[in-house]
């Protein structure tokens, strides 16, 4: 089977996802491919912009005081490319910059309101959500279902974390004694915490319960009004003003389900950010997926690109297999967006790094060639600290129109472009920069990618 | 300072000094045991778990002998833990073979006490037959069956067991120094409580130097030389049984290496690096694991594709025998009695010696220890079963009336033998331990409260050698915080020890993990970095974190 179109986004997480809605939205005939899984719907569902600068200890206050610093510092981050367009001036790169993210979050945050993912929150500011380990992350947008309200404010605030019977995913007690130290050191409310368990049994056992069980059952009729009731005691015992609970409010009604909670119990009902399986990482998958296809997108699921027909330097077609057959596109532009080593865009052995559509040459963060890096020597002895770890920065190096380029810093394909994960030049965990690269690097992708088309046309 | 008489106290929980802690303490000594870290935290922990028949000491009739009865003894008293592997050798061209063949009548000597087959030769489609992914063009093979302890169990165990039969175990003790009085007596232990930050002390008539790699650094606190031979070995292991039987072939060098199934994953060993460093800091080098699987490599042309989870690094105490390689040094050991030449009475040091002859070696150092106190009593720890071995148990009937999974109880099983009713009962009151926390082993709650209950872990990592928790293909990303939360909840921690907990159970996993990193673990370390950087936000915690030894430097 053979098919024709606009453009051919490869892979479907937030760049991906991003890039076709855009295009789509323009008026692009647009295809999205997408293999597998996703760091995207792995991913708390918390949107980073940036939280803190590689190697620093202070967390960024907002975001766009963090790009400041990064253009400065990193001139090679990925966020930085977003400024360097030919036509602009130089003074003006740092404004670009700061407007792309910027429309781009205002762009996410209207096309995911009345979606199962609404975000809030804004680029003035970071927020500090509460995870599951009773920490505290700097991120630009939260699910609505993840806002506490005045939690850290209000001076008699009270906060009772909820956890499940069997559901080992969350431990209320760590979390409370972790959290309220936390709060301690700052000598900032709330200053009394509790815990405790509640029983919700989507299949009748105590044990062994899921999060995607718990978020299905959550969204059945009846399901709230029992927890509220029995929360209730518990609330009352320790007088709580706010209830956090892990992220499994729901699939598809976490925020009406927070609210009815709200209502049920008089209290502030909010979800705290999570590891995977979760929940929210899927609604955000899921939305996005929904706001692509209501833009007229389409999207083969199960479909890996696999090998591709390229004419001089310009990109024909991609081929397209699924287990039961192969589909070749042609199309005016790609977008590569496969994500890292868990979305599969970049994949490696002791021999070297290499991107896995392509056969695009990977760099380091340092943009050095990674073809032939031996990944553990790009590793730190600490496992978890500031620093990270430098093989989490490997990836694709872009040109200003992020197309990859090669060696000489030409660009592979003059109708390739790439974003997201794919990216060299960060490393999102230290930086909690994830989805905010991801988005706005698809976001400018699709942009350029549109342009492209138009002046070929 | 608290002050306490013993009779002995030994120093190191090992293979080595469990066992004597185990016959001391069965003897009827007043016996206490010191462990720097946790029971099992050092060499033992990093071997292969081989109870052997000695076949690569037949220079040694003896030590081949004395293999063969430990083997037969701990099929007795701890069968639960122990599992045989059959094994092949394959040959691709005769030079593989070993010069001479009379290694084959002396396994075959002592086979019907180990209840093995003894060794055959099979030909290529008998070999292939039973390990189809071996190299099409082999010309034979050796068969034989070799049997295999959970080497971590085994140090708990035998600690338990002391302890049931009223010996002290004091684990993250570490012995610092020697009461001597002028008649040159040991009179006294000084050791550092590492969890309380105190220093202790006891009195004692004798001490049994059990401490590996560390034996001539614990004799030089008594200002007593002792020279040893460390002897660096690494292993390369694998996200599951990846061959059906074990596997040995001729290294690059002429040496042995070998591919084990081993509980749930595989091992691939060994090497053999002479070493001055301190052990504690020793990490698998790249060439150690190409060294590994080039050899394996030529018998298994797939290994490379298998997913490498780890490696793991141990330093062997061997006797000092120079100017040999490794392998013809002897597997026998050694007892120093330092008061027999003029040096400090009443201590004893280990040299060499093996896992498999860890019981041999106490029962030698306990009749002596009793010989100096003037006792005379008989040796039972080759007759009374460890914990869990007195019975067999009904996986089937009990998966049933659990609703646990098959799986899980013979995980559970191959640990705690008819212990695990212990854990089962639990979950009547508590219908919710039943959830799975290590889905990789997999581990229910019950089994991590109980362990914690009753096998003094003071960390995650004490919880990992008594569980395999966080030993499988995810190395702990998945069960890591939630077993810190269940620590913290038992052992009544802080929010900040909680933390700790977690950093330090990632960081003794990445010692592992980092130096193997390709393939498969790329993703899986982006998903750990994911979870505890980006979303736990741990990097930027600021708990009081101890760097690790193998952590310091550049
Ligand atoms: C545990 C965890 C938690 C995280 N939490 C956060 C967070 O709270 N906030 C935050 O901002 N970031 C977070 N991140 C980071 C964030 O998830 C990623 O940076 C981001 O999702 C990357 O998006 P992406 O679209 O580039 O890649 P991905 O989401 O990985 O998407 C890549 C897509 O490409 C597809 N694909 C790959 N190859 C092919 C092919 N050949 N053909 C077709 N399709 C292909 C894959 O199937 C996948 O759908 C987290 C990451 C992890 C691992
Ligand atoms: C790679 C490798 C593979 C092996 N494979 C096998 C095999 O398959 N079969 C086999 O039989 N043997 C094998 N061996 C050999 C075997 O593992 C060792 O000989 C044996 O386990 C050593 O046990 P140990 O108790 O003497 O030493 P260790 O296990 O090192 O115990 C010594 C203990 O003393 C403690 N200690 C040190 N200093 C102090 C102090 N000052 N105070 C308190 N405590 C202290 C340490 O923390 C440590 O726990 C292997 C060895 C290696 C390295």
């Amino acid at each position: 089977m053979d098919l024709e179109t606009d453009l051919v986004v490869i892979g479907g997480g937030m760049a991906g996802l991003i890039a076709g809605t855009i295009a789509a939205e323009a008026g692009l005939d647009t295809i999205l491919l997408r293999k597998g899984q996703s760091a995207t719907a792995y991913s708390s569902g918390a949107i980073d912009v940036i939280g803190y600068l590689p190697e620093a200890s202070e967390p960024i206050i907002s975001p766009e005081e963090g790009l400041f610093a990064l253009s400065r510092l990193y001139p090679l981050h990925p966020y930085n490319v977003l400024g360097y367009d030919k036509r602009i001036e130089f003074e003006k790169v740092m404004e670009n910059i700061v407007g792309r993210t910027k429309d781009t979050v205002t762009w996410l945050k209207a096309h995911l309101d009345g979606t199962i993912a609404p975000l809030m929150g804004d680029f003035e500011s970071n927020m500090h959500p509460i995870t599951i380990l009773g920490t505290t992350k700097p991120t630009c947008l939260i699910q609505k279902t993840m806002h506490n309200g005045d939690v850290q404010d209000r001076e008699d605030s009270v906060l009772l974390f909820v956890g499940i019977m069997g559901y080992a995913d969350f431990n209320p007690s760590t979390a409370a004694k972790t959290y309220l130290e936390d709060r301690m050191a700052a000598a900032g409310p709330p200053r009394k915490v509790g815990h405790c368990i509640i029983q919700v049994m989507p299949f009748g056992k105590p044990y062994n319960v899921s999060s995607i069980e718990l978020a299905r059952h959550l969204d059945h009729e009846g399901s709230i009004e029992n927890l509220a009731e029995q929360l209730k005691e518990h609330i009352e015992q320790i007088g709580a003003t706010h209830v956090a609970f892990p992220p499994v409010l729901g699939l598809q009604d976490a925020l009406k389900n927070k609210e009815k909670l709200e209502e049920l119990t008089g209290t502030t009902v909010f979800e705290l950010l999570g590891f995977p399986p979760s929940i929210p990482g899927q609604r955000l998958q899921r939305a996005l997926e929904t706001i692509f296809t209501k833009a007229g997108g389409k999207m083969l699921l199960g479909h890996e690109a696999t090998s591709y027909l390229k004419v001089d330097d310009n990109l024909k077609s991609i081929t397209a297999a699924s287990p039961r057959r192969e589909i070749k596109i042609d199309a005016k532009a790609f977008v590569l967006a496969t994500g890292k080593y868990i979305g599969g865009g970049i994949a490696g052995d002791e021999t070297g790094l290499r991107e896995t559509v392509f056969d695009l040459k990977p760099v380091t963060g340092d943009y050095h060639s990674a073809m032939e890096i031996v990944p553990s020597r790009f590793t730190s002895r600490l496992s978890i600290s500031p620093t990270g770890q430098p093989i989490q920065s490997c990836g694709l190096s872009v040109d200003p129109r992020f197309r990859p380029v090669d060696e000489d810093g030409l660009e592979w394909a003059k109708n390739l472009f790439a974003a997201g994960a794919v990216l060299a030049g960060y490393n999102y965990s230290v930086e909690k920069s994830g989805l905010g690269v991801a988005a706005t690097s698809g976001y400018s992708a699709a942009k350029n990618a549109i342009e492209f088309i138009k002046e070929v046309a | 300072m608290t002050d306490s008489k013993f009779d002995v106290v030994v120093i190191g929980g090992g293979s080595t000094g469990t066992a004597v802690a185990r016959d001391c303490a069965m003897r009827g000594l007043r016996t206490l045991l010191l462990e720097r870290d946790d029971i099992a935290s050092a060499t033992v922990g990093t071997c292969a778990g081989m109870i052997s028949s000695g076949l690569k000491y037949r220079d040694e009739p003896d030590i081949m002998k004395m293999c063969s009865t430990e083997v037969v003894y701990w099929n007795h008293i701890a069968r639960h833990i122990v599992m045989k592997n059959p094994i092949l050798a394959p040959l691709l061209d005769l030079s593989d073979a070993a010069s001479d063949s009379s290694y084959m009548e002396s396994y075959s000597e002592h086979v019907e006490e180990r209840d093995v087959p003894a060794m055959m030769f099979l030909t290529p489609d008998a070999t292939l037959e039973i390990e189809p992914m071996l190299h099409p063009e082999i010309i034979a093979s050796v068969y034989y069956e070799e049997y295999f302890i959970d080497p971590f169990r085994l140090c708990l165990l035998q600690a338990l067991d002391a302890r049931n039969h009223g010996a002290e175990i004091r684990t993250y003790c570490e012995v610092i120094d020697f009461e001597i009085n002028d008649k040159q007596e040991i009179e006294g232990v000084i050791f550092y409580n590492r969890v309380f930050g105190t220093t202790e002390r006891v009195t004692t008539k004798l001490v049994v130097n059990a401490a590996g790699p560390w034996a001539h650094k614990v004799a030089k606190s008594a200002k007593e030389e002792l020279h040893i031979r460390l002897n660096k070995g690494a292993h390369v292991i694998f996200d599951r049984r990846i061959v059906n039987t074990g596997i040995t072939v001729k290294a690059m060098d002429g040496r042995w290496v070998y591919l084990f199934p081993h509980e749930n994953t595989t091992l691939l060993g060994t090497t053999a690096l002479d070493t001055w460093e301190d052990p504690d800091t020793l990490v698998a080098s790249f060439d150690e694991i190409e060294y590994l699987l080039q050899s394996m490599e030529t018998v298994l042309p797939s290994i490379r594709e298998a997913r490498i989870i780890r490696t793991m690094t141990g330093v062997r105490p061997l006797v000092p025998d120079f100017k040999v390689p490794e392998r013809n040094v002897t597997r026998g050991y050694r007892i120093v009695d330092h008061g027999e030449n003029d040096g400090t009475k009443g201590l004893l040091s280990f040299l060499g010696g093996k896992l498999v002859t860890c019981r041999h070696m106490a029962e030698a150092v306990t009749d002596l220890v009793c010989e100096k106190l003037g006792k005379d009593i008989a040796c039972t720890t080759h007759e009374k079963p460890l914990p869990g071995n007195e019975d067999d148990v009904d996986i089937i009937a009990l998966s049933k009336e659990y609703d646990i999974s098959l799986h899980a109880l013979e995980r559970m099983r191959a640990r705690r033998g008819t212990e695990m009713l212990k854990v089962l009962e639990m979950t009547k009151e508590h219908p919710e331990w039943k959830t799975t926390i290590c889905t990789c082993e997999p581990i229910i709650e019950a089994e991590i409260r109980l362990s914690i209950r009753e096998e003094f872990p003071q960390t995650l990592n004490d919880l990992r050698r008594r569980l395999r928790l966080g030993t499988g293909p995810c190395q702990g990303t998945f069960c890591t915080y939630k077993a810190a939360s269940i620590l913290s909840e038992e052992l009544g921690l802080a929010g900040d020890d909680f933390l700790v907990d977690i950093l330090d159970f990632r960081a003794e996993r990445w010692k592992g993990i980092r130096q193997s990193m390709r393939g498969e673990q790329l993703a899986q370390e982006e998903l750990a970095q994911g979870m505890y950087a980006c979303v736990g936000n741990l990097d930027q915690s600021d708990v009081d974190y101890d760097l690790k030894p193998w952590e310091e430097g550049h």
